[in-house]
């Protein structure tokens, strides 16, 4: 079985980390985003994964090098010379996608991360013998994405409404589809959007059904749904007793913490605190709802929360960092500094308090 | 005879345009940094560069295969592992600078554009037949920097005064040295500083003497002193009389424009105008005091002063940039569309006003 992997364009909202990588390589819960994606889809019996790119594919070759061999799933890029839009790139990848089997194949968008029930979409998808299924998950405010109406006892899908003002129903599309290799036939190799041209068309014809997500659901795409993204996760992770997350009397909720990272004396480390591999949390640090990358040094002492600290940066001693800072790769936040939503370009100095929140470049 | 440039860091200073190339490859006055000095050091007989860098050696690396083979000049890289400063890598390059001719050697800072009067500097050196010699530059607030002080009649160099408090004089280090090989035996392999203090001690041994630089000085490495540097340098092309300086009645002052550019009826460009290969500007539009680097489309009747327009970016109909607007590679402001001071990092849209200076990620 085949899945695309949506990756897009520049990832500018995810800046100043993607500065540094693609947004697929940005990692989430210690792993690269994308690699939650292609391990659920491994999981379920993916063969072959394409990632329907645009740029810096260089990069995301040599990523795909090592995690093919490692994960035994085949990995192709499908490049886009103009941006494509969210159906472009199906007719693009065509050739990956299709074979004799006349299988299904998943399509997903990189941003998302979720619970992937992808065995139950398989069965639903089989059950309603539509052309495609798509995956929508409950949200509190409808009115700033696309919301997906259904019929509530089959889950066929009436129509699309974009940002509706009037309440129409509380289900978006969450990005995660499975489609009949005719869908192909419908999408053109030109800039297409899936939801505005492709899908109100097979909808019509009543062969699109939307199955609802359970569990969680996030786009991560950006810091602040990122960190809200990390709690819904290790959640999820808690929910399934997960061995992976960390014990001990300095753990508060739901932390991961890498293997080879190390935690001093007198940490109070949570909730909703990842550590990636190689971290050096030295004592008395305070972490709460926040994300520190791979060979990150936290000094003495040093309090962060509701942060995302870049790879190989460091934090002072007695430092103070907190409401939605974001330090990119390589950057030194000086001893008791306070960082009130800096956000900090790569290869940077922090020697003065930042009081509020603004861009350092 | 051979130079060192030292080319160091990350360029922080010179974002977001040194987000898309290493420092010394951006534009000036539609060239590399860097090929202003390499063409410098071709015409009066070195034979090989040195490039002291420690970022991006792969992106140099391309860059002077190009170069060497069109300037035959040999070019090659000395890549520090740890920043070294600014004497450091003299060091590490030694077995490069040093043959058996027993000759001195140039040491340029990669930021500094100038006349680069180094014939002259040579006569300089061998008349005086001291260890070391070092350019200076007049400046008006020379509290800023480092003030060197010498004796008028002969140029010898008595003592650095870093950033002085009270008046000591008005002469600062140009970042252009001629060095006997017997220098090295100073430096070691080690984070070290020239000015405070490999050059303190030849001071004090009476072997270091400084000329005064005439003609212009600039050091680039900020977008405010890219600006003024560019009306110094274009001002200097005029002295020269170079048939570089564009000229028609669509043009005032000192402009300099590629040959494959285009330029529509009604323009009004200039004065201290760069604007690059294959740029299109459109009818009506009025440019001052500003870059436009390769590739970028300013359309009709829209008015830049005071910017840097990055590589393939657009500026639309009526738009406005001015004030150090700094816009990055692939960045498109949108018809009617005001910036005042707006720094756009690459790979964005900007499609609503700025009317303050700030950055845009």
């Amino acid at each position: 079985m085949k899945a695309l992997i949506l990756v897009g364009g520049f990832g500018t909202r995810l800046r100043p980390l993607t500065l540094s990588v693609p947004k697929p390589l940005v990692d989430f819960a210690n792993k690269p985003m994308i690699l939650h994606q292609i391990e659920a889809l491994k999981a379920i019996g993916v063969t072959e994964v394409v990632l329907a790119i645009n740029y810096q594919p260089e990069v995301m070759l040599n990523f795909l090098k090592d995690f093919e061999a490692k994960l035994e799933i085949k990995i192709t890029c499908s490049q886009e010379t103009e941006p494509l839009g969210t159906a472009g790139p199906l007719a693009l990848a065509r050739d990956k996608l299709i074979d004799e089997s006349g299988e299904p194949f998943f399509v997903l968008n990189s941003d998302v991360i979720s619970e992937y029930p992808l065995k139950e979409m398989i069965e639903f998808h089989k059950s309603h013998g539509g052309e495609a299924s798509i995956m929508v998950t409950k949200v509190d405010e409808p009115s700033k994405y696309g919301v997906v109406v259904t019929e509530e006892s089959t889950g066929k899908v009436e129509r699309f409404v974009e940002k509706p003002k009037l309440f129409v129903g509380n289900k978006i599309n969450a990005g995660i589809y499975l489609l009949n290799p005719s869908v192909l036939d419908r999408i053109q190799l030109r800039p297409t959007s899936i939801e505005k041209e492709i899908f109100p068309k097979i909808a019509a014809e009543g062969k699109l059904y939307a199955m609802v997500l359970p569990g969680f659901w996030m786009d991560i795409g950006q810091p602040k749904d990122y960190i809200t993204g990390l709690r819904l996760y290790l959640d999820s992770l808690r929910k399934k007793a997960s061995p992976k997350l960390a014990t001990g009397t300095h753990i508060i909720g739901n932390v991961l913490v890498d293997e080879s990272a190390k935690i001093g004396e007198g940490c109070l480390i949570g909730p909703d605190v990842a550590i990636g591999p190689g971290c050096v949390v030295e004592s008395g640090v305070r972490l709460s709802c926040c994300t520190v990358m791979r060979g990150v040094r936290i000094k003495k002492h040093a309090c962060i929360s509701s942060s995302i600290i870049g790879w190989h940066s460091t934090v002072g001693q007695w430092a103070r960092v907190e409401n939605m800072t974001i330090l990119g790769e390589d950057v030194h936040v000086c001893d008791e500094i306070y960082s009130n939503g800096g956000v900090v370009l790569p290869h940077k100095e922090i020697k003065s308090s930042i009081l509020k929140p603004e861009i350092v470049m």
